[in-house]
């Protein structure tokens, strides 16, 4: 049985619906990625299972047992807040030797715990500094020791890597997983970006309209989207979409998608109006034609971090946006062009265009 | 502007809004011969009998010999301010943090009317007051002006702490509570020293506030309970008005506030411009 | 349209006080017409200060700014013809997004439908034509940062400054949007100036970027340039996401062959390369000290390499993967294009070819080399 179950959740602030009817199980010592944009309620979902906000309905289990109506105090939670939420008048030390004081611990155990947390984190040397003596990193760090010291069942970490620099968050995303490893909790990391979510959850529980929409592992949810939204939510940029009226023909359905026809086989739900996505990666653009390649007009290129975006139009002026590597993207000048694109229709996902939902395939 | 140009017109305007003070602490040193000369002069033998004759409790006039009971009046007045602060703490605190925290039905409105008793004339509110004490035997106690004083502090604790709590992120105090301390710990211990400033601020201020009082004491207090505002009455005496004497009485009993005042300007400025934006 | 010069242009405040504040210091910038040039840096690093010269907001202490031919030092902002969207926004509440954008270009008098034809043309472009008769209060900050943008770059300028313009824009446009602006300026053949403090938005943007820290300009380069020959360390680890993998090395010597070798955090020895003396490896003069650093696409995973890694984690983010690597107690991170069958835990073979390898004097921060090139000298370290 699941250790921390979630089941049909709601809560509202005024009209506000935030969460509808969320259900979510969880494992022991699974590391689980929420996902979602903005304002979707997911802090208030860790609001809700560390107990500072009761939920209006549904039910919260860990380990089988309901949690409802037990005050934060004593549900075995350790939490990191995205703006870190340190004490300003207390020094790193006493952030975090907090949960271990609240338990009366006695004061070598206490010395003892705060020690070794901060030289797991690598905040041993700034123990006696005050919050507002520390840097970003070294706050956020002792932010995630106070949520750990105690060793607690279930960690609960708020979008923790969103206010520190590049080069601290890469170094976070490789380190955090393997530290958490170490602690034998279940875990709960609450991110906006969905880069962070694939990289750090074992699964990724996609959350928005107030309900989980897909849990699943990274690479299903990302080549098996259960709904067009979060085939957009996921992919830098965001997945190219085409409304489609297939026609049916022998043998399988035709579509017309870019000016090309295609015909796709065996698929069921081909009747009514559809959207085909075509994850940029899947673009692949030439100077040259090639079998199955037509031309389009390269309007403009963007570096993105490894990669490169290249913003294509179609004849009928359709945009495309295709992604290659850094080196074949520096190939391309920077004023419009004629160049060529295939398409790997083998990998598109087709939706439904009144439900959003997948078409299987 | 050109340097010199500001120091002038600092000084000019410093000049201009400290005249008073300086002026009364200049009358505090002469009789009241040298006070009513015509025209005025700033030339003059000092003395000390002004406050000799305020400590001493002894007023020889041309009438003869007045007793004053200014010395008591400055006890009162010390009294009476201070408690009532305290007693604005213990309650307005508390209440503070619930209308920061909580947003319950009619908390809004609640406060606004515990503000509203600042707006209120207080003679109306006296001359009845007056009759209830006499009935219930307040009349003429610390307590009963204590607790009259706490419309002028009260209010004015409840809502410059408040703004101070709602500063404080609610974050830090959930923080505090799932690492496992309780409710009311987290209380003594995050919100109310993160808050300290604003609080220390609020109490300063009320305390000046009860210290400068004047028309609740007028009524509700008889000589020996009536704190220094009160008790400057008793210089416009039958031969006249005791300028100065009442210039050393305006001096001493400025001291202790001014002291206060002082010593904790920081976060006076900063607890009031605070409750300004967020009162 | 224009060139714009800065020459050699400092802002400082509170001049000939004790407390003066070299917010800009001596930067010298030709920028040519047509050309996207971004401003990037942390915050406090003058980026902004700069911008506001040049749209004439805030006086120039020292130096001149040119727009074409004329020195602007004493014109007001609206003198000098400029168009800009402020990081704030600055809409007018009053007036509907539709007449926000249009007021931009009120002294053209156009006719009604032109106007319209424009706003258009623009609204498509930035996705608000649905919130084209609303009020700036009522709707989301991202919303009224395409609106700011819009208003900025429909007008006829001679120059157009965007500050940190796409900060609030929601993830999911950011990248069309990026490009589908980069093609209206390019189109138009705009002189651009954008101030940021995001990377991402500089490379995907602009022609060149001038990299500013505490007020100096460390370097004004094209992106491609940027990344393969950083002017010193700071440039370096700056520039590229995930940032290049830095290392402290030691450099001993042996024959004709350096070899350097890398330590971890704690400063013990956690692998070697080696690199011939002769040519390239002249750089490295008589230092007993180096910086090494490559970037994370540029480690070659597999094949014959001449170093082992255990590899810590294997993040497959769809159109990349990020792989951490324990060599020998240092992590490095490598970049791949799709997924790399090296489950974590594994030990996998690598290599970090010489012609990716960048060395920096360790105390200075400058570049020595690049590739198996010597850095160009003269560049300016990091303050």
């Amino acid at each position: 049985m699941s250790y921390l179950v979630l089941d049909g959740v709601a809560k509202r602030f005024g009209k506000d619906e935030v969460l509808k009817d969320a259900s979510l199980s969880i494992e022991k010592n699974e590391m689980v990625a929420i996902f979602g944009p903005s304002g979707v309620g997911k802090t208030v979902l860790l609001r809700l299972i560390s107990g500072v906000a009761p939920p209006d309905a549904g039910d919260i289990r860990v380990g089988g047992e309901s949690v409802l109506g037990t005050s934060p105090e004593v549900r075995e939670t350790g939490v990191a807040f995205q703006n870190f939420a340190l004490y300003p008048h207390m020094n790193a030390f006493e952030n975090i030797a907090s949960p271990l004081r609240a338990r009366g611990a006695d004061e070598a155990e206490v010395k003892r715990k705060v020690q070794e947390t901060g030289e797991l984190l690598k905040i041993a040397h700034v123990l006696h500094h005050l919050p507002r003596q520390l840097s970003n990193g070294q706050k956020q760090r002792t932010a995630l020791g106070r949520a750990l010291v105690r060793r607690p069942k279930i960690i609960l970490l708020d979008d923790p890597l969103r206010n520190v620099d590049a080069k601290l968050r890469y170094e976070m995303r490789l380190e955090l997983p393997r530290l958490l490893k170490r602690f034998e909790s279940t875990v709960l990391y609450v991110t906006q970006d969905y880069k962070e979510a694939m990289a750090l959850g074992e699964r990724v529980a996609v959350l928005f309209d107030g309900r989980f929409q897909q849990v699943d592992h990274p690479a299903a949810v990302y080549r098996s989207p259960r709904h067009v939204e979060i085939a957009r939510l996921f992919g830098d940029p965001t997945i190219n979409l085409y409304p489609i009226r297939p026609t049916k023909g022998e043998g399988g359905h035709e579509v017309t998608v870019l000016g090309q026809t295609l015909r796709l086989k065996g698929r069921a739900g081909l009747d009514r109006p559809c959207l085909i996505g075509i994850r940029p990666e899947d673009v692949h653009v030439e100077q040259e034609p090639s079998e199955g390649s037509f031309p389009v007009e390269l309007d403009a290129v963007t570096p993105l971090n490894v990669r490169t975006v290249l913003f294509l139009r179609t004849k009928e002026r359709e945009e495309v946006f295709a992604t290659c590597s850094e080196s074949r993207g520096e190939r391309f000048g920077r004023d419009h062009r004629q160049v060529h694109a295939r398409v790997d229709f083998e990998k598109a996902l087709l939706f439904d265009e009144a439900t959003g939902e997948r078409l299987a395939a | 502007m050109h340097p010199a140009i500001r120091v002038v017109l600092l000084t000019l305007i410093g000049l201009f809004f400290l005249f008073p003070i300086v002026w009364v602490f200049l009358m505090s040193f002469q009789t009241n011969e040298t006070i009513l000369r015509i025209p005025p002069s700033l030339v003059f033998e000092p003395t000390l009998q002004n406050y000799t004759a305020l400590i001493s409790g002894r007023l020889e006039t041309g009438a003869g010999v007045l007793e004053l009971a200014f010395m008591q009046n400055l006890w009162n007045s010390f009294v009476l301010s201070f408690c009532s602060v305290a007693l604005s703490l213990l309650l307005g605190v508390p209440a503070a943090y619930a209308f920061a925290r909580f947003k319950f039905f009619g908390s809004e409105d609640i406060a606004f009317t515990l503000l509203s008793f600042r707006f209120a004339p207080a003679l109306l509110v006296l001359l009845p007051l007056n009759l209830y004490f006499q009935d219930i035997g307040l009349n003429d106690t610390y307590i009963g002006l204590i607790w009259v004083y706490q419309l002028i502090t009260l209010p004015l604790i409840l809502w410059i702490v408040r703004g101070y709590f709602e500063d404080i992120s609610p974050d830090i105090e959930n923080a505090y509570r799932v690492d496992g301390h309780s409710w009311f710990s987290t209380f003594m211990k995050i919100s109310i020293p993160l808050a300290l400033p604003g609080i220390a601020a609020a109490a300063l201020l009320s305390f000046i506030f009860a210290w400068n009082n004047f028309v609740f004491a007028l009524i509700l207090a008889s000589a020996d309970k009536q704190p220094v505002t009160v008790g400057a009455l008793a210089f416009v005496t039958a031969s006249g008005i005791q300028y100065g004497q009442i210039a050393a009485a305006v001096v001493l009993s400025i001291l202790p506030t001014l002291a206060l005042a002082l010593y904790a300007q920081r976060y006076l400025v900063e607890g009031l411009s605070l409750g300004a934006v967020k009162g | 349209m224009a060139t714009l010069t800065l020459d050699r242009v400092s802002k400082i405040y509170g001049h000939g006080g004790k407390d003066a504040l070299k917010a800009v210091n001596d930067v010298n910038m030709a920028i040519d017409d047509g050309e996207i040039i971004g401003l990037l840096g942390s915050s406090g690093c003058g980026k902004t200060s700069t911008l506001r010269m040049i749209a004439g907001f805030e006086g120039v202490t020292e130096g001149d700014v040119k727009i074409g031919d004329r020195v602007v030092n004493r014109l007001s902002p609206a003198q000098r013809n400029v168009a800009m969207a402020f990081e704030g926004y600055a809409l007018y509440p009053p007036l509907t997004i539709r007449d926000n954008i249009a007021f931009g270009f009120s002294r053209d008098r156009l006719k009604k439908a032109e106007v319209d034809a424009r706003v258009k043309r623009i609204a498509d472009l930035l996705e608000i034509n649905d919130i084209l008769e609303r009020y700036p209060p009522t709707i989301s900050g991202g919303q009224q940062q395409r609106a700011s943008l819009a208003r900025a770059l429909v007008r006829n300028a001679d120059l157009y400054l965007l500050d940190e313009p796409m900060g609030q824009l929601e993830p999911r446009l950011r990248a069309i949007l990026r490009a589908r602006i980069k093609e209206w300026i390019i189109e138009r053949r705009l002189t651009t100036i954008i101030v940021t403090h995001d990377q991402t938005e500089a490379l995907a943007l602009c022609d060149r970027i001038a990299v500013m820290e505490a007020g100096v300009l460390l370097q004004l380069a094209t992106p491609h340039e940027l990344k393969d020959r950083p002017a010193n360390l700071f440039v370096a680890s700056f520039i590229g996401e995930p940032p290049m993998n830095v290392f402290k090395a030691r450099v001993e010597r042996d024959g004709g062959v350096a070899r350097l070798i890398a330590g971890d955090e704690a400063g013990h020895d956690a692998f070697g390369i080696e690199l011939p003396l002769s040519g390239a490896g002249h750089a490295l003069g008589n230092r007993h000290e180096v910086h090494l650093g490559i970037r994370p696409h540029l480690v070659a995973i597999g094949g014959g390499g001449a170093l082992r890694g255990q590899v810590v984690s294997n993040q497959w983010l769809g159109d990349q993967s990020h792989i951490g690597i324990d060599l020998g107690g240092a992590t490095l991170i490598a970049v791949t294009d799709g997924a790399l069958d090296v489950p974590a835990g594994s030990e996998a073979p690598l290599t970090l070819p010489l012609e990716s390898i960048h060395l920096f004097d360790a105390e200075s921060g400058v570049a020595l080399m690049h590739g198996l090139e010597p850095a160009a000298p003269g560049v300016r370290a990091a303050a």
